[in-house]
C-alpha cells in the first residue's frame, strides 16, 4: 500500500468497518430475545409469547425466538451479544420522534455515526482527517439520519455506481497520469482515488463468491449485507455501513408481520458473520431499533408502542455469548408508563464501546452531547 | 412562454420527463429548456499560459466562470488589473446588478420568502429540498456572484443545522432575514440578526437558557460560548469561562414559541421578563448594570462585534477563504484594521482584503470544496438544471449539503477534510457530461464550438491555456470535458 493510503481509510493501518442495522417500526424486544423464565412474561402474553418449549435457550433466563435460531451458534461461539432493557431517554412513543432522538444521538445537529466519522481522526493524534469516498455507505435509496454530517456518505444498492462509465480505463489512465505529476495532498489523495477505482473494477468484474459456502437469501437485506461485505473484503476504507430493516410496527397480528423479518434478519446475519470469517474480527455489527413493544398484547394480536427493546452486537473482541444489560423484571411497580419494559441501558452506551473499538478517542461528547457516557462493558 | 412537447423533448427534456413526468413540470425548468438549445455566443477564452486577475477573480470572487465571463470583465478596462477593479465596484453594488435570470429560478421555491411562523405549514424535507435546490440556483446563476459568495461564508460562519429541533422550519428563515439581508452590510448588524433568530436560539439552546429559579433550569451556556468563540472573538479571543457564564446570565429570557409547546405564533421569539437574570454582570471587563432586561442582549453584542479579537479572527476567516489555508498575518492584520476602522462594514473590509498582494499572488491554490466544485463544473460547461434531488446527491454524497452540517462551526474551509471527495467528484464530472443526471443539461459540441474548439474549450475550464500534459490527457481520454472537469486544475480554484 502506498504511503498515503490514509486517504483511502482514515484507520488504515488498523482497518475496522463499522455495520449498523436498524430495525424500524419499533421491534419487539420481547419477541426476539423472550425472557422464558419470566413467568409476569408469560402471563401477560398468553397468545404471543414464546413458550420455554419453544425459545431457543441462551443462558437459563432469557431465549432467541425460535426463527431467530441462525443467531445461536454465534452467541455459543461468543461472537454474539445481547444487551436486553436496551432503549432511549424518550418517552413520546412516536415512531419519528424516537428515531429521530436515536439517530441523531440526542438533540443534536447531525447524526452519531456521521459525527463520528467527522471527529473520530480529529481525537487521534497525528492522523490527517480524511475520509475516502468509500467510507461511509447507506445500503438503501435514501441516507439515514444516523449518517447526517458524514464527511462523505453514499447512498447505494450496488456498487455498480461506483463506476466511471464506459470509457472508464481509458479515462483513468489520462487521470492518473496528471495526478501523477501533482507532488501535493491533492496529488496522494488522486492517485488513492484511482487505487480504490481499480479495486472496484476488479469487484465489478468478478463475480463475488462467498466464503465458507455462505448463502444469502434474495431478500432485500440478505442482498445489502452482501454488498457490504464485498467491499468490506476489498478494503475500499468502508468505515460505517447503515441498513435497514422496516416493518416491525406490529399492532395488528404481530406473528404473521414480524416472523418473516425475524427469519430474515437471523438467516441474514448468520451468511454474512459466515461469509465474512476472519474479516469479522476488524468488523462490528450493531442491531438497534428505537424502542420496543408494550407487555401486555393488544386485543388485535398484535402489541403496541412500549420502551425498552434489545440491541445485538456481533464482531470482533465482543464479549458474546451473554445477555448483558440489567432486567427489572416485569412487575406492575417496574413497568414504565403504560406498561412498558423500562429502559435500563441507555443505547449511547451501547455504541461508546464499539466507537472506541472503532477509533474513537476519549472525547465521546463530540458524538454524544450532553449526555454522560457509562459505557457497558462490551468487550473483555 | 410557447413551447411544444415535441419540441421539449428534442432540446433533451427527456430525462426530466422520465422522471417527475412531464405534466408536473416546474415552470422554472420549462422556462429554461424553453429556450431551447440556444447556440452559445462565441467567447474569447484566457489566452495567457497563467491566470490573470481577472481570472483569477472569476476563481476566488465567484463560483467559477461561465462561458463569456471572462471576455465580458476582461474588456471592463484595457488592462487586467484595471478590468479586475471595475468588477470589484460592481459587484460591490448588488441591488444595481439585473439578477432578474436567478430570481425567475429561484421563484418557484414559494417558501424563500415565507413569514417564519407559516414555515410550519411546510414539511420539514420538502423545506430542505426547496432551500438546497434555492442556494444551487443561486450559486449557479445569480449575476451577484461575489454576495452569493458571501451568502456561503456567513452561512457556515453562523452555521445552523437544519436537522435540530425547529431550525427543520426556522432555518428558511433565517437564511432569509439573516444571512442574505446582511452578506454584504455591516457585522453588527448580523450578529444582532443572528442572536435573535428564531433557529439561531433553537440551533444553540438560547431558547432554554434562563435564570437559576423556582423552576430548576438556570442558564445553558450553549451560545453564549459559540458567539464568544465562533462569532465574533475566536477561541483564542482573550476571554475566560467567566465572560461565558456571564454572557449566558446576560442572555437569559428570549424563548421561542416551539412546535411541540404551541400552536400560535409559532417561531416568535419573545422577551420573558421572568426568564431574565436582572442582576450586574460583568463582561470583558464591561459592566453591564442591573435592572436592563431585554438591553442586555444589545450591550452584550456592542461589547464583542468590534472587539479587537473579534476583527482579528473575521479577517483570518476571511483571508482564509480569500488568500490560503494558512492565510499569511500580515494580510490577516491589514484586514482586520480595516474591519475596526469601518465598524465592520464588510465591503470595506472586502476591498482592504482584495487589494492586499497576498491575495493578488494566490492564484489557483485554494481547493474547492464540493459544492464549490460542484456549481463551477455547472457553470463553466453553461448547464441548464432544476437543482433537483438527482444534482443534490452529489452533494450528500460529497458531505457538503447545505444546512446540513451538525456542528456550529460550520463546514471547513480548508482542504484536507475534503480530499477524499474526488471520487465522486470525477463520477460527477462523467456523469454531466454525458448527460445523465435528470433535471442538468450540457451541450458539449455548442460549448466547444463557442469556446472556439478544444485548446479554446480548456482555457475557458482552467482560466489560462492548457498545459501540454493537459492536452495531451484531453486528447487521449476519450471524454475531454470531463477530463478536465476531473483534473488536478479544475479542483483548485
Amino acid at each position: 500500500m502506498s504511503a498515503t493510503s490514509g486517504f483511502i481509510s482514515g484507520n488504515a493501518d488498523e482497518s475496522r468497518s463499522l455495520v449498523v442495522v436498524f430495525l424500524r417500526g419499533g421491534a419487539d424486544g420481547l419477541a426476539l430475545v423472550p425472557p422464558l423464565g419470566d413467568d409476569d412474561y408469560q402471563k401477560a402474553r398468553p397468545r404471543l409469547r414464546v413458550t420455554e418449549r419453544e425459545g431457543v435457550k441462551l443462558d437459563g433466563f432469557f431465549g432467541l425466538h425460535p426463527h431467530l435460531k441462525p443467531l445461536q451458534p454465534l452467541y455459543a461461539e461468543g461472537q454474539l451479544a445481547v444487551v436486553t432493557g436496551a432503549g432511549s431517554e424518550d418517552t413520546s412513543r412516536s415512531h419519528f420522534e424516537a428515531q429521530d432522538l436515536m439517530e441523531h444521538g440526542g438533540t443534536a445537529g447531525g447524526g452519531w455515526l456521521g459525527r463520528f466519522l467527522r471527529y473520530r481522526p480529529a481525537t487521534n493524534e497525528g492522523k490527517k482527517p480524511q475520509n475516502s469516498a468509500l467510507s461511509a455507505i447507506a445500503v438503501g435509496k435514501e441516507l439515514p439520519e444516523c449518517l447526517r454530517g458524514a464527511p462523505a456518505a453514499s447512498v447505494m444498492q450496488s456498487i455498480d455506481e461506483f463506476s466511471l462509465g464506459a470509457g472508464a480505463a481509458r479515462f483513468s489512465s489520462q487521470l492518473q497520469k496528471l495526478y501523477a505529476a501533482e507532488e501535493n495532498d491533492l496529488g496522494a489523495a488522486g492517485r488513492d482515488t484511482l487505487d480504490a477505482l481499480r479495486r472496484i473494477e476488479q469487484l465489478r468484474k468478478t463475480p463475488y463468491s462467498t466464503a465458507s459456502g455462505a448463502v444469502y437469501a434474495d431478500d432485500d437485506f440478505a442482498q445489502g449485507l452482501r454488498q457490504i461485505a464485498r467491499l468490506i473484503k476489498a478494503r475500499v476504507g468502508l468505515e460505517a455501513a447503515s441498513i435497514d430493516l422496516g416493518g416491525w410496527d406490529s399492532h395488528f397480528t404481530q406473528s404473521t408481520l414480524i416472523d418473516p423479518l425475524m427469519l430474515r434478519l437471523g438467516a441474514g446475519l448468520a451468511a454474512f458473520t459466515r461469509d465474512m470469517g476472519r474479516w469479522m474480527d476488524s468488523t462490528t455489527v450493531v442491531v438497534m431499533t428505537e424502542f420496543g413493544r408494550r407487555l401486555v398484547e393488544n386485543a388485535s394480536f398484535g402489541t403496541d408502542h412500549g420502551r425498552a427493546s434489545v440491541m445485538f452486537v456481533l464482531g470482533g473482541g465482543v464479549r458474546g455469548g451473554q445477555v448483558l444489560g440489567r432486567w427489572p423484571g416485569l412487575q406492575s411497580g417496574v413497568l414504565d408508563g403504560p406498561g412498558d419494559l423500562p429502559v435500563t441501558t441507555n443505547y449511547r452506551n451501547v455504541l461508546a464501546p464499539i466507537l472506541r473499538r472503532h477509533g474513537m478517542g476519549d472525547d465521546m461528547r463530540l458524538v454524544f452531547p450532553r449526555f454522560l457516557v457509562e459505557p457497558i462493558n462490551l468487550y473483555t | 412562454m410557447t413551447i411544444s412537447r415535441r419540441r421539449f423533448l428534442q432540446v433533451g427534456g427527456a430525462v426530466v420527463a422520465a422522471t417527475v413526468g412531464c405534466d408536473r413540470l416546474p415552470d422554472s425548468v420549462l422556462e429554461l429548456y424553453s429556450r431551447g438549445e440556444p447556440e452559445l455566443d462565441p467567447f474569447q477564452p484566457p489566452a495567457s499560459g497563467s491566470m490573470d486577475l481577472v481570472a483569477h477573480a472569476l476563481n476566488r470572487l465567484s463560483f467559477g466562470a461561465r462561458p463569456g465571463d471572462y471576455t465580458r470583465i476582461r474588456h471592463l478596462a484595457p488592462v487586467p488589473d484595471a478590468a479586475f477593479e471595475a468588477y470589484l465596484d460592481e459587484q460591490f453594488r448588488p441591488r444595481d446588478i439585473d439578477d432578474s435570470i436567478a430570481e425567475r429560478a429561484v421563484r418557484r421555491f414559494e417558501s424563500l420568502n415565507a413569514p417564519a411562523g407559516e414555515l410550519f405549514e411546510y414539511k420539514e424535507d420538502f423545506l430542505l429540498g426547496e432551500m438546497t435546490s434555492a442556494a444551487l440556483l443561486r450559486a449557479a446563476l445569480s449575476e451577484r456572484q461575489l454576495y452569493e459568495v458571501m451568502v456561503q461564508f456567513w452561512t457556515d460562519h453562523f452555521n445552523i443545522d437544519s436537522s435540530k429541533g425547529d431550525c427543520r422550519w426556522l432555518k428558511a428563515a433565517d437564511d432569509r432575514l439573516v444571512v442574505r439581508e446582511h452578506a454584504l452590510g455591516k457585522f453588527p448588524d448580523l450578529v444582532r440578526a443572528s442572536a435573535l433568530s428564531p433557529a439561531m436560539l433553537w440551533y444553540l439552546d438560547g431558547r432554554v437558557n434562563r435564570v437559576a429559579g423556582d423552576s430548576g433550569g438556570g442558564p445553558n451556556e450553549n451560545y453564549a460560548r459559540e458567539l464568544l468563540e465562533l462569532h465574533t472573538l475566536g477561541v483564542q479571543g482573550g476571554y475566560t469561562q467567566k465572560d461565558v457564564m456571564e454572557v449566558a446570565r446576560a442572555l437569559t429570557g428570549w424563548i421561542v414559541r416551539a412546535k411541540k409547546e404551541s400552536t400560535f405564533r409559532l417561531g416568535s421569539v419573545e422577551f420573558a421578563a421572568a426568564l431574565h437574570d436582572d442582576g450586574t454582570k460583568v463582561v470583558l471587563g464591561h459592566t453591564i448594570p442591573a435592572g436592563q432586561g431585554p438591553r442586555d442582549l444589545f450591550h452584550v453584542l456592542e461589547i464583542v462585534s468590534l472587539h479587537p479579537s473579534t476583527a482579528q479572527h473575521i479577517a483570518t476567516k476571511l483571508c482564509r477563504r480569500f488568500i490560503a489555508d494558512e492565510p499569511p498575518l500580515a494580510a490577516t492584520r491589514a484586514v482586520a484594521r480595516a474591519f475596526l476602522e469601518s465598524d465592520g462594514d464588510i465591503r470595506v473590509t472586502l476591498r482592504a482584503l482584495f487589494g492586499r498582494s497576498e491575495f493578488v499572488a494566490s492564484r489557483g491554490n485554494k481547493f474547492k470544496r464540493p459544492f464549490n466544485y460542484v456549481v463551477s463544473a455547472l457553470r463553466a460547461t453553461g448547464a441548464r438544471t432544476d437543482a433537483g434531488a438527482q444534482l443534490t446527491d452529489f452533494l450528500l454524497r460529497m458531505g457538503h449539503a447545505p444546512y446540513q452540517y451538525p456542528t456550529p462551526d460550520g463546514y471547513p474551509e480548508e482542504a484536507s477534510p475534503w480530499l477524499g471527495t474526488l471520487l465522486w467528484r470525477w463520477n460527477f464530472a462523467v456523469a454531466l457530461t454525458e448527460n445523465r443526471i435528470a433535471g442538468t443539461h450540457v451541450d458539449v459540441p455548442g460549448l466547444t464550438r463557442a469556446a472556439g474548439g478544444d485548446v479554446g474549450l480548456m482555457s475557458h475550464m482552467l482560466g489560462r491555456k492548457p498545459t501540454s500534459a493537459e492536452l495531451a490527457a484531453y486528447a487521449g481520454s476519450g471524454a475531454g470535458l470531463a477530463l478536465i472537469l476531473a483534473s488536478p486544475a479544475f479542483q483548485m480554484a
